[in-house]
């Protein structure tokens, strides 16, 4: 079929107008080989202006369409929709932005007019080279597999699951609740997370739409977003493996953390020396199905009469501050009191991180009650006959020393192993700390570099249980906005291709994929884009040596034939 | 539930990043949405910052594509220049009045040309950079703002003030300018609302002791950000109001942190932000932190701190008793957590004060009702388990409305909220 191309010139009343030289520009169009229509109007966006282009397009035949008007950020979609209601489709137009950047940038007439002449050669050139794309949906499955049964997996399973929607929750343990579950208290409130995690797990018993599986681990996770298999191994009551493949369409990953371990700083004795604690010990010892009942007792059986409480205890090693120690430790403070009216509580800190709005009263409440605060470094734990001491240092230099029944050491707080396991297992990455990575650190915190697998609660970071449970709420808000029940999921258009011919199987685009989009196919030898997964980034055809990954509208030809004209 | 619940609109209160972000999700989902936003523009505070910790990450151009995607949302109907008049009924079946000041400028019609500014006889302080330069009264509050279509203040337009102009129209080559318009009053039927109605720093006026206001070289945390941004009213050059830069700088954080009673947690990173940026613009620019306790929690934020002190900034642990004039300098008189009286000058002083809920969260929380804590914030239904619930079944807080928090966690916030929305397991 011939090419028929129409070019169209925006005025933008006077924008453009008044600095570009509208009939110079249309002179030059209208020789150039194949333009069929060239013409100006007052302002192609309004109303008026879309009707006279879509009727144009049509009693002209145009087989491709160039628009130089303003920038694509604001018009491309308003004439790309022009295009397509004149029953061309969209993907054979191009927007030429004469507006921010020639006339309002170039100061002088005649060189703004020569630019705007040369760009829009170059959209003319370029749009012949132009494939007509169609958008692709595709059915998706939208049940959830959550893994971690902590309060964040609990609270996302809640929220997800549906008369239409499956959640899987799978629980590596014997029993959901996670840590929670043996905080006998939670700040800042006091309550009893035991009984908090009763409730919940009665509430997801009573979910018909939940299906719990404890003692169970995901072995596998295959797919993307709207469409993943996960092989779940499940032990049985006669401790027999049983496996199942599970189809779902988003993964939600809440593995939790596990606590810096104390024992690698053996000033503090931890594990050598009698009565120094680790704060999940002292929470374990204030349970009332704990060790010692629930009572807050020394080695020798007798209740501590002082009490230090050792900030930070990791922090240095791990480089980051774990934002909930400080808070647990007034929490502390009032079950020591509760239990041992009159015990001599110190705690031994550096900087006391306690934001957001309810807090210092915490922290204050902590303080008016006798509770001592010794900015300082603890430089030793100090076992003896009569008990422990402190040994520490003011950021003075000051040295000084305190006697203490009993020592509780606040470790920071670290992803769980199975981060390691389950960023390998999704291709995601993790940061320098070892906790799973977000999309983005501010714009996206739940979501993953994957498609479909979202990141909650300590898994990527410490979180304090309210922030858990929001994050928990914003996967689950993130997988109900797009996964939507009989609704398909909208492809991306402008995706990248592997040209199996030219692939040598060198694998460099699937090292620069951030969506992990390409797979190696190991039969052919060659690397596959899922097109579900890619966004169209280009990453894989900058980097292919071979020129065989290739991006979709923004194909080679195409940008070498525009930037020839260009640079003509 | 009903499946009217289950489909009925929703109503998000504020367009920053919260309200842009919940927004996005219900609309995304299939739901139609009603964001309202008081002022004439979207992107809240954040659209202040030229750059957001950690990653000094461009703000502007970090929320741009949300910012394009909500505007092009056919799901979406953005009410600016709105605010909320009375709210009735129960959760799935709310009636919220609607109060919508008219712009006086179409917004199908305008271009964003800005053709008519400069007639615009009038000149005012401009709000959005905090006072440090002038607008017109035909305006958008900075280069970049979105929508790109300017709004007519009527207190200080003088044709609204009855004299004969109609400078803006006549320059107008679009006839956008349209001073017939009227402010009006709708009548929404939603089901659930979710209220994201962000921060105001705490009023440094209400301190004495920094001679905010009276000395020239001082400022507040909010006024040097607009300094440093490059659509601000110094595009971005660092200057004192002698148009010098300057040599030496103090930054004092907790400034109302006492009054308020609280820790604000994001200041602290915001001081190292501007530590960072400030240090990389005037590389021997001298800095000087005073601070209590540093709270830098979570797991990117020390890596950050320690940056910005190898790069040569000073922290003093103090508390400052006040800052005054000495010759051409600033006197910061400040006393350490062992007693010990000092002195530091400096020739720009800033001041980093707390945050503190929106100034009509009492009204909004009378008109929702729905609690609010003793600071003032909005509160949730239990603080553990329903952090962006709040006593009204259908009502739900996002972000800095709730209290101070940073841009992740308000982003989670208002994902959260999309998620109790859309949730059908009651």
């Amino acid at each position: 079929m011939a090419k028929r191309l129409g070019v169209y010139v925006c005025e933008c009343g006077t924008n453009i107008a008044d600095k570009v030289d509208v009939d110079k520009v249309l002179a030059v169009v209208k020789t150039l080989k194949d333009v069929v229509v060239a013409d100006r109007y007052k302002l192609l966006c309004s109303g008026d202006g879309q009707e006279y282009l879509k009727q144009s397009i049509i009693e002209n035949g145009l087989t491709h369409v160039v628009v130089a008007a303003c920038s694509p950020k604001q018009h491309e979609t308003t004439f790309m929709n022009v295009c397509e209601r004149a029953g061309l489709n969209p993907y054979l137009f191009q927007l030429v932005n004469i507006r921010e950047q020639c006339a309002w940038v170039t100061p002088d007439g005649e060189a703004a007019t020569d630019k705007a002449i040369r760009q829009i050669r170059a959209a003319i050139s370029r749009v012949q080279y132009h494939t007509a794309l169609e958008k692709k949906g595709m059915e998706c499955n939208t049940d959830v597999l959550v893994i971690g049964g902590g309060i964040a997996g609990i609270k996302a399973s809640q929220v997800l699951a549906a008369p239409d929607r499956k959640v899987y929750l799978v629980e590596k343990t014997a029993s959901l609740g996670g840590k929670t579950r043996r905080f006998s208290k939670l700040f800042i409130n006091m309550e009893s997370g035991p009984a908090l995690i009763a409730g919940e797990i009665e509430r997801l018993q009573q979910n018909k739409n939940i299906e719990v599986l404890t003692e169970s681990e995901a072995e596998q996770i295959l797919g993307f977003l709207g469409n993943f298999e996960a092989k779940v191994v499940s032990k049985t009551e006669d401790k027999e493996a049983k496996e199942q493949n599970l189809n779902v369409g988003a993964v939600v990953l809440a593995t939790g953390f596990d606590l810096f371990d104390a024992k690698g700083l053996p000033q503090y004795g931890y594990g050598t020396l009698d009565n120094v604690f680790t704060s999940l010990d002292f929470e374990e010892m204030n349970l009332a199905d704990g060790p010692t009942q629930g009572k807050i007792l020394l080695k020798n059986g007798q209740p501590p009469k002082s009490a230090a409480i050792i900030h930070c205890v990791g922090r240095a090693e791990k480089g980051y501050c774990s934002k909930v120690c400080c808070l647990y430790s007034f929490k502390f403070d009032r079950m020591l009191q509760s239990q041992l009216p009159g015990a001599k509580i110190a705690h031994f800190y550096s900087d006391l991180c306690i934001p957001g709005k309810a807090n210092q009263k915490f922290y204050e409440d902590s303080r008016e009650s006798g509770v001592e605060f010794v900015r300082s470094t603890v430089t030793e734990i100090a076992g003896g006959d009569k008990g422990l001491t402190v040994k520490y240092e003011t950021e003075s230099g000051d040295k000084g020393d305190l006697a203490v029944d009993m020592v509780i050491l606040l470790p920071a707080m670290e992803p769980s192993s199975d981060a390691r396991k389950f960023a390998q297992m999704l291709n995601i990455p993790q940061d320098d700390k070892g906790f799973l990575a977000e999309e983005h650190q501010l714009l996206s915190p739940v979501a993953s570099a994957v498609e479909g697998v979202f990141v909650i609660g300590c898994a990527r970071g410490p979180q304090s249980i309210a922030e858990s449970i929001v994050q928990a709420e914003a996967a689950a808000g993130k997988i109900l906005s797009a996964l939507v029940p009989g609704r398909e999921l909208e492809l991306e258009v402008k995706t990248s291709q592997i040209l199996e011919s030219f692939c040598t199987g060198c694998k460099t685009c699937i090292e620069v994929c951030p969506y992990g989009a390409i797979t190696f196919d190991e039969d052919r030898q060659i690397s596959v884009v899922n097109e579900v997964l890619c966004h169209g980034c280009g990453n894989c055809a900058a980097a292919c040596p071979s020129g065989a990954a290739r991006l979709k509208h923004f194909t080679f030809p195409q940008i070498y034939q525009e930037l020839e004209e260009v640079l003509r | 539930m009903t499946d009217k619940k289950e489909s009925a609109p929703v109503l998000v209160i504020g367009a920053g990043v919260a309200g842009i972000e919940a927004s996005l999700l219900l609309a995304n989902s299939g739901r139609k949405v009603y964001l309202i936003e008081k002022t004439s523009y979207i992107g809240g505070n954040v659209i202040k910052f030229e750059e957001v910790f950690p990653n000094m990450d461009c703000a502007t151009c970090m929320i741009a594509p949300k910012q394009q995607e909500l505007l092009a949302n056919e799901n979406i109907e953005l009410l600016t220049l709105s605010q909320v008049e009375a709210v009735s009924g129960a959760a799935g079946d709310f009636s919220v009045k609607i109060k919508q000041k008219a712009r006086y400028i179409d917004l199908v019609n305008c271009i964003g040309c800005n053709a008519c500014f400069d007639p615009c006889p009038v000149e005012v302080d401009n709000e959005f950079e905090e006072g440090l330069n002038k607008r017109k009264a035909v305006y958008i509050p900075c280069a970049g703002a979105l929508p790109n279509v300017p709004a007519i203040d009527t207190e200080n337009c003088v044709r609204f003030k009855g004299q004969e102009c109609q400078a803006c129209q006549e320059a107008c080559a679009f006839e956008a300018i349209d001073f017939n318009q009227q402010d009006k009053e709708l009548e929404l039927k939603v089901g659930a609302i979710v209220v994201a109605t962000g921060f105001n720093m705490f009023d440094i006026g209400k301190t004495s002791q920094y001679g905010y206001k009276k000395l020239g070289g001082v400022y507040s945390a909010m006024e040097i950000e607009r300094i440093c941004a490059s659509n601000g009213p110094t595009q971005g050059e660092i200057t004192l109001r002698s148009g010098e830069a300057p040599k030496s700088v103090a930054i004092i954080n907790c400034v109302g942190r006492e009054e308020k009673g609280y820790c604000s947690a994001v200041c602290c990173m915001a001081a190292l932000k501007l530590c960072h940026f400030l240090k990389n613009k005037l590389p021997d620019l001298k800095i000087t932190q005073f601070y209590s306790d540093l709270c830098i929690p979570g797991k990117a934020y020390q890596h950050f701190y320690q940056e910005v002190k190898d790069s040569g900034v000073d922290f003093i642990r103090a508390e400052v008793t006040g800052v005054s004039e000495s010759g051409k300098e600033l006197a910061v008189k400040y006393k350490t957590d062992q007693g010990k009286g000092n002195t530091l000058t400096a020739d720009m002083v800033i001041l980093n004060p707390a945050l503190e809920p929106g100034a009509d969260s009492a009204k909004l929380a009378g008109m929702l009702n729905i609690p609010q804590s003793r600071e003032g914030f909005f509160s949730e239904k239990e603080p553990d388990l329903t952090p962006v619930a709040t006593a009204q079944d259908g009502i739900f807080i996002a972000g800095c409305a709730q209290g101070p928090k940073d841009i992740a966690e308000t982003i989670a916030e208002a994902e959260a909220t999309a998620g109790r929305i859309l949730s059908r397991s009651g």
